[in-house]
């Protein structure tokens, strides 16, 4: 087993690649009642496209897929899993993002029993078309749910007009449409294509005893048999550094107009520490341009353009990413003006200082020991970082090393107007009568 | 778990040293009653200090101040506890100990004390032109709590059941009673939460508990006030009234929001607190309870159906998204679900299970420094000695005839949907 001690942190990270490729990582946090595990697959939304298990042929699976069958884990013959934590004391959960499904539970007792039973459902698909007709109501209303909800329809709508092509651009839950298209047959298919062992990553933080975990999860592996990993194929679309679409609008029942502004990075054919740089990179870059010590942010928030729901994010993975600004606003036009002037501003005159990077730095390297305090953080960050072959404990050297050539470079990325995108929800003119 | 000292009467001190964290984390608690005029000041208030004070003038410099402190997090928020309002300043700071510097924790200390002692006074009043700019924020917070369908709702089904009481007054007050702060009552706000408030103070972290309780007396010179106990809320002022109201709202929208509360004269500060707790969780709490194996696993009518509860007011909420042509369906498999309590319909798995969950749920939120001060603060008003461990056993004696019993002090008193508009047209 290796074992890598981070002086600074003062952590000590435990791994091993086991037998049959599952990446095993364990951190020990001291204090800490509850332990966190988190079995993941490098399976998200985006893979749609790809040669299945076994086959020569490449197949569009119907849109939604990876959460469906990160649903249908949960049900076996003998019922539902949730039972089986539950009487552990086990709180289980999972989620699906654009790239990633993470099946997690936490438990501060019986955390062998809860490990046990987190492996075994994860590797023993059961999928039969009654169950799966019936997961189709659940997902509708999952669906509907998110329909309406302004926040996410504003986050979502200017992803949908950033890309072309990239299957970022489909809703992770897929529609009532595509979900019906679903059947067992295809939930298998992508079960044994991307749940092998060789795909996953395990992580176990908290009230844990390291050498002994890592026994029982061996183990636990060695009693079961996989195929040989084979290499998976995902075929992704040619995807143009411009956006789709420049400005959509949509009517909701809402009180105030929101704005949100998207950036489409051009640089994501990347990973590494390439990646993490550039990431870091943005992170400071948007806290000094758009941070609460900018002046846009002050300015902004003086002329009430911006309130209280004002946020802004980079995202990124293997093969796409952006930046994106939201707030509800009164003025979603001055608003949309005053956010590309500050980054034409940028782009005619850098004028990003040592004294703002060293202070924005600093603030990012607190935020990073703060967010070591959270045993589900650093499970999630560390297995996202894994599957872009990045080291979370990497964060504070390489800030440290973050010069304002890294700050320029990254701001390149995201700079150019063709690839800027404006999604405004609006207040639908019915609404006054609903109220 | 924490040490106590009194500062003042009315002021408290709670010091925990804990090497589980990396940061030192603040928390400093203002309690007075709650009205909505007061809550409509003290939520303005909460963002002014939040944002200048008397040596940081502007947003800007406060925040820049913050970053220079490797991202020290200060901020404050507002909440309600039975009849109760509070303030509370949060602030984390990163330990020394992590980061090559040794100034951070001594500057995070001052700052406090400039947040609190030296507001953002011109010519001994709030600068008008930052009050109008908060008041114009909380008042759009409040606005903008339309747009979230299942907070609107279940805000619009409190106001229904229990007008003009604690239970449905927001911590933030209303857009009229923000309109109607001044400058002047604002600064009343102020010298009355400064003077006359019951403050708890707390304190989580590496820290030398002796040296910061040391420390704290002198940055923060509260003078003694009368001390009081935190207002509770009568459970017994429930409606006698057998009838049970029934609300429907149309707005823009696909799904439909159904919400539903239950009295009971279990509250908070009730001998069988702890019962009512594991009969919640029984009833609709967790993955594995009542309403959620029935409404979304074994009809598959709902993404979410689940039940809270409000201990404090003694009540149970059950809210679920729903189709809403399915409205009467639901309403009659959430009251089976309850019969089937009442009944005693309760198996030793699922009383097994929810207190084996009850249990993980609380040990895991000591598991973060805020958690330990958030339940200690509550707790604190049955047993300062309390522990996990002391909750714990007190839900392991639970049996099935107590959930029996609970469940039979249970009562319906509103339905209330909020649902498109569509649906009104086939009524």
């Amino acid at each position: 087993m290796n074992k890598i001690h981070f002086e600074n942190l003062q952590e000590t990270l435990y791994n091993e690649t086991l037998e049959n490729g599952l990446d095993v990582y364990i951190l020990p946090k001291k204090g800490f009642s509850k332990t966190f595990v988190t079995f993941t697959t490098k399976y998200g939304s985006v893979d749609r496209t790809f040669i299945p298990h076994g086959k020569e042929e490449a197949v569009t699976v119907p849109d939604g897929i990876a959460h469906f069958l990160e649903h249908k884990m949960f049900e076996k013959e003998e019922g539902d899993i949730f039972q089986k934590f539950s009487v552990l004391g086990g709180s289980a959960n999972a989620f699906t993002s654009f790239t990633r499904t993470a099946y997690l539970f936490s438990a501060t007792d019986k955390v062998y029993d809860n490990t046990e039973v987190l492996l075994d459902f994860v590797q023993e698909p059961y999928f039969t078309e009654e169950t799966v007709e019936k997961e189709k109501g659940i997902i509708g209303q999952e669906i509907t749910m998110y329909d309406d909800l302004p926040d996410w329809r504003l986050y979502f709508g200017a992803i949908e007009n950033l890309y072309h092509n990239h299957p970022v651009k489909i809703d992770i839950a897929g529609t009532i449409e595509s979900i019906d298209k679903i059947t067992a047959a295809h939930l298998y298919e992508c079960y044994e294509t991307f749940y092998h062992p060789s795909n996953m990553v395990l992580f176990v933080v908290g009230a844990v005893e390291p050498e002994e975990m890592m026994t029982f999860i061996k183990e636990n592996q060695s009693k079961k048999t996989f195929d040989k990993p084979s290499e998976i194929v995902r075929n992704f679309p040619e995807e143009p550094n411009t956006a789709a679409i420049a400005e959509r609008t949509l009517e909701m029942d809402v009180t105030k107009p929101k704005l949100s502004f998207g950036m489409k990075c051009t640089n994501t054919n990347i990973s590494g520490k390439e990646m993490l740089t550039q990431e870091l990179a943005v992170d400071l870059l948007l806290d000094i341009l758009f941070g609460r010590s900018s002046s846009f942010f002050e300015e902004s928030y003086e002329d009430g353009l911006i309130d209280e729901s004002y946020s802004y994010s980079f995202s990124q993975e293997h093969g796409f990413g952006f930046a994106m600004i939201v707030s509800d606003t009164e003025n979603p036009d001055a608003l949309e003006a005053k956010i590309r002037k500050t980054i034409e501003d940028a782009t005619t005159s850098w004028a990003v200082t040592e004294e703002e990077l060293e202070r924005v730095r600093k603030r990012k390297i607190g935020q990073f020991m703060r967010s070591l305090n959270s045993i589900e953080f650093i499970a999630n960050q560390f297995t996202r970082y894994k599957f872009n072959e990045m080291d979370l404990f990497d964060v504070v050297p390489t800030l440290e090393k973050m010069t304002l050539t890294h700050l320029k470079d990254a701001f390149s990325t995201l700079s150019a107007t063709e690839g800027h995108t404006v999604f405004k929800v609006i207040p639908a003119e019915q609404s006054n009568e609903a109220k | 778990m924490f040490t106590k000292s009194q500062i003042e009467q009315g002021v408290t001190l709670y010091t925990r040293k804990s090497e589980q964290f990396k940061t030192v984390s603040f928390s400093i608690k203002w309690k007075s009653e709650l009205t909505e005029e007061k809550a409509a000041a003290r939520a303005v208030l909460a963002n002014v200090l939040q944002d200048s004070n008397a040596k940081y003038r502007t947003q800007g410099e406060l925040r820049k101040k913050l970053d220079d402190l490797y991202g020290t997090v200060l901020y404050t928020d507002t909440a309600k506890r039975g009849a109760t309002h509070m303030i509370t300043l949060n602030v984390d700071c990163v330990n020394d100990e992590y980061i090559n510097d040794s100034y951070v924790l001594g500057e995070t200390l001052e700052l406090i004390q400039t947040v609190i002692f030296n507001p953002n006074l011109v010519n001994g009043e709030f600068d008008q032109k930052i009050v109008a700019r908060e008041k114009r924020s909380v008042t759009e917070r409040i606005r903008s709590q339309y747009d979230n369908k299942t907070s609107y709702a279940q805000k619009r089904m409190l106001e229904n059941l229990r007008p003009n009481s604690p239970v449905s007054t927001s911590s933030d007050g209303t857009e009229q009673a923000v309109q109607a702060i001044t400058a002047e009552t604002l600064l009343q706000a102020y010298e009355s939460m400064i003077a006359n408030d019951i403050i708890d103070i707390y304190v989580v972290g590496n820290i030398d508990e002796q040296e910061i309780a040391q420390k704290l007396k002198e940055l923060l010179p509260f003078k003694a006030r009368p001390s009081r106990q935190q207002q509770a809320f009568k459970t017994d002022e429930h409606k006698a009234s057998g009838d049970v109201q029934h609300v429907r709202e149309k707005q823009e929208m696909k799904q439909g929001k159904l919400h539903l509360a239950f009295s009971t004269p279990v509250g908070f500060h009730h001998p069988d607190y702890s019962k009512m707790q594991v009969t919640n969780g029984v009833f609709g709490g967790f993955a594995h309870s009542k309403l959620f194996m029935n409404v979304r696993e074994k009809e598959s009518m709902a993404y979410y159906a689940s039940s809270s509860y409000s201990s404090h007011y003694g009540y149970l909420y059950v809210m679920a998204g729903i189709d809403a042509e399915l409205e009467e369906k639901a309403v009659t498999l959430i009251k089976e679900q309850l019969s089937a309590l009442q009944n005693g319909e309760i198996t030793d798995l699922e009383m097994e299970q929810t207190k084996a969950l009850l249990t993980n749920s609380i040990t895991s939120t000591f598991d973060s420094a805020r958690g330990q001060i958030e339940v200690f603060d509550q707790y604190k008003e049955l047993d300062e000695n309390f522990t996990a461990d002391t909750l714990i056993k007190a839900w392991e004696a639970v049996t099935k005839d107590d959930v029996k019993e609970m469940a039979s002090t249970i009562q319906l008193e509103i339905i209330y949907l909020l649902s498109g508009k569509e649906t009104a047209s086939n009524e």
